[in-house]
């Protein structure tokens, strides 16, 4: 454990550590741009310079820590030199911040708040260069304000490993292309360079222009996309930024999804697939009761429901694998020793979705296998004779594999043909708008909230169960 | 109240000869063809004594092909302590000086405190407010939203201050050069 000196105070760094990385540990923040803990050293951007007493400065993301080192990440020296380094790299950068989706989040715009807050002293013109370059359908550049940092490049060659991304000619023609055989087009990774990029060179076409990053607000969720249940952030608009004269679905709309790091899990990276959530939760919404595809009032089906059940003798269910724990615990507590309950799949790989890779990506498309089979067993669905009733959690199952001429209660949160089929049918609420826990194929819990308010004609799966379970009274 | 005051009538006698006199001087200063208390016909017609930097109605100025010069940056949005500002912005790739404008552009005057920090926050001298005074009389305080045509054509100016497009610079596509 070489001990090192940061700004004077005495610092227990790790063997292998860079200063920068002690520093970091140690809460002395030292600004970098190329640099990212889990991508390798580049240290072209030298913004990260620091001093060390009786020696040059040098970068701090490549130095090595050395017994007895004395490093001063603020002297007179370290600031100019940072004030230089920022003038270079926004020598040629368009200062587009109003226009530039990347305001608010940019690490350049807060280093130029930071450690420069001056305007440029070159009097030459600017060198332009292509904008809105489209480097996959996913994702376009914008080369003037890249800063030719790499990030995105080294991600591509030690992350996903598609080795999509390179930068071509020299000097300040330097351009972030694609290769041409369109592997970046297939790296299923690919968004997660939008959030790499420092600055705002690279960005989705989908969320161009579409939000400032101040109106928005971010809820922790998981992605159910996969047994991986990567941990994401959810962003939708803040409430006290309501539209009121425009499209107000945006105030109820995920307007992005971000990675939430998290070791355990997923690091600090997501698939696309965990970017286009609103694909999954934004399909049409089935908001309405109904007995026998005749709309009713909730508490009418419920009711309903419970003498179905009330009456059964040998009552079957398909249970959800996209319920939380809490909603599963709840099914069993409330029905448990009186249903035969079976794990259902709601989703199975969608034509071309890639199924699995070594990275984060698992052939499971539902969130919550684990904790399904770890209640209700793994045995497939198995409807014996004297099946007299039939519940149904989720979707993706098609109603004439059911045995025929048995009275089906089915639980969706989405506008599907099958709902009209069932005697009754209850409409339930989406991840979004509760909160809960998923279970990944690694038995590791995490945590999700709720980012919309759910309609009143829609239950909560949860509270459902408990209402079927008890004698009639107050519905849910 | 005094005995004097608790007789009733001399108080009365007060009253009416301080609102009759200024009745009557309003009326020898009208007589007189001057500016007195006289009621100006709102919202038809302007107080004489408005200053001429009042910040009245916002429009929103031009380029000289008549397109916004709004790069709907939303500053004025966010900076306007009402939150009355709502923009859609749209995407045009082929406008390379200007991809980013308003799509819609939306004022609620019925919670617009006529501060000007919108115009102050514009980057692009694409708000300003002009001195008139927006007709704000209406029987739904849902409905007085104005919008980008009204903002852009009510009162039609540019902004001179600056070349469009930005000149002194050349486009070099690709990088190369
Ligand atoms: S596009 Fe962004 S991440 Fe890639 S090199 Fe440029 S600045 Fe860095
Ligand atoms: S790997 Fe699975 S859980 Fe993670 S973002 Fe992709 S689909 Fe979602
Ligand atoms: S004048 Fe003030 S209150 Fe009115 S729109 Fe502008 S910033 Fe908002
Ligand atoms: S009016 Fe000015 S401040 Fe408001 S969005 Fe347009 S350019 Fe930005
Ligand atoms: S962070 Fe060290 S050189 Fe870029």
């Amino acid at each position: 454990m070489p001990r090192i000196f940061i700004n004077g105070h005495p610092v227990e760094a790790e063997k292998g550590q860079t200063v920068l990385q002690a520093a970091l540990a140690h809460g002395f923040f030292i600004p970098y741009f190329c640099w990212h803990p889990a991508l390798s050293v580049s240290g072209n951007c030298r913004i990260c310079a620091v001093e060390v007493e009786g020696e040059d400065l040098d970068i701090a993301c490549n130095m090595p820590v050395r017994e007895g080192m004395r490093v001063l990440t603020d002297s007179e020296a370290v600031q100019a030199w940072r004030k230089r380094m920022m003038q270079f790299i926004t020598l040629n950068h368009p200062v587009d911040c109003g226009i530039c989706d990347k305001a608010g989040e940019c690490t350049l715009q807060d280093y130029h708040y930071e450690y420069n807050g001056e305007p440029s002293v070159s009097r030459e013109p600017k060198v332009h260069a292509t904008k809105f370059f489209r480097l996959s359908a996913r994702v376009l550049i914008d080369n003037e304000r890249c800063i030719l940092c790499s990030r995105c490049v080294r991600f591509t060659h030690e992350v996903s490993r598609s080795r999509a991304l390179g930068i071509q000619n020299r000097a300040d023609s330097s351009l972030v292309r694609a290769s041409e055989d369109g592997r970046f087009e297939d790296d299923p990774y690919s968004d997660n360079v939008i959030d790499l990029c420092p600055v705002g060179a690279l960005f989705s076409p989908s969320l161009l222009y579409r939000h400032r990053v101040w109106y928005l607000q971010a809820t922790p969720s998981v992605c159910p996309g996969c047994a991986r249940g990567c941990t994401v952030r959810i962003w939708h608009r803040r409430p006290d930024w309501a539209l009121h004269a425009l499209d107000g679905r945006q105030n109820e709309a995920i307007a992005r999804v971000t990675p939430r790091e998290n070791p355990a899990v997923n690091g600090p990276w997501i698939c696309n697939k965990g970017r286009d959530l609103a694909r999954i939760f934004e399909r049409p919404r089935a908001t309405q009761a109904m007995l026998k595809g005749e709309p009713v009032a909730l508490g009418t089906a419920v009711d309903a429901a419970r003498r179905l059940l009330e009456g059964a003798r040998r009552p079957v269910a398909l249970v959800s694998n996209w319920g939380s724990n809490e909603e599963l615990e709840a099914f069993q507590r409330a029905l448990g020793g009186r249903v035969r309950a079976f794990v259902k799949e709601d989703f199975s790989p969608a034509p071309g979705e890639p199924v699995e890779d070594d990275l984060l990506i698992r052939a499971d498309k539902n969130p919550n296998t684990a904790a399904a089979r770890a209640l209700f067993g793994d045995a497939p669905p198995a409807f014996e004779d004297g099946t007299d009733l039939l519940l149904v959690w989720g979707e993706g199952l098609d109603f004439s594999r059911l045995p025929t001429r048995v009275p089906i209660i089915c639980l969706n949160a989405y506008l599907q043909p099958e709902n009209g089929h069932a005697d009754v049918f209850l409409p339930v609420s989406v991840q979004t708008e509760r909160a809960g826990h998923y279970t990944n194929f690694q038995g590791v819990v995490s945590a999700f909230e709720p980012c919309f308010a759910k309609r009143d004609s829609v239950a909560h799966a949860e509270s459902l169960f408990a209402a079927l379970a008890s004698p009639p009274g107050p519905s849910p | 109240m005094s005995w004097w005051e608790r007789m009733y009538l001399p108080e009365i006698v007060r009253g009416l000869s301080i609102t009759g006199g200024v009745f009557l001087s309003n009326l020898w200063r009208w007589a007189t063809g001057r500016k007195g208390a006289v009621t100006t016909f709102y919202p038809e017609e302007t107080r004489a004594d408005y200053a001429p930097a009042n910040r009245g109605k916002h429009i929103l100025t031009r380029r000289p092909d008549g397109r916004p010069q709004c790069v709907a940056c939303n500053l004025c949005a966010t900076v306007c302590p009402a939150r009355v500002i709502e923009i859609e912005a749209g995407f045009d790739p082929d406008d390379r000086a200007h991809p980013k404008y308003p799509l819609r552009f939306e004022i609620d005057y019925s919670r617009c405190v006529f501060c000007g920090l919108c115009v102050e926050a514009c980057p692009e001298d694409a708000l300003r407010m002009l001195p008139e005074v927006p007709d704000l009389p209406g029987h739904d305080r849902d409905r007085m939203w104005i919008g980008r045509e009204e903002l852009l054509d009510w009162s039609p100016r540019g902004d001179v201050a600056k070349p469009y497009p930005p000149g002194g610079e050349q486009v070099r596509p690709g990088g190369a050069h």
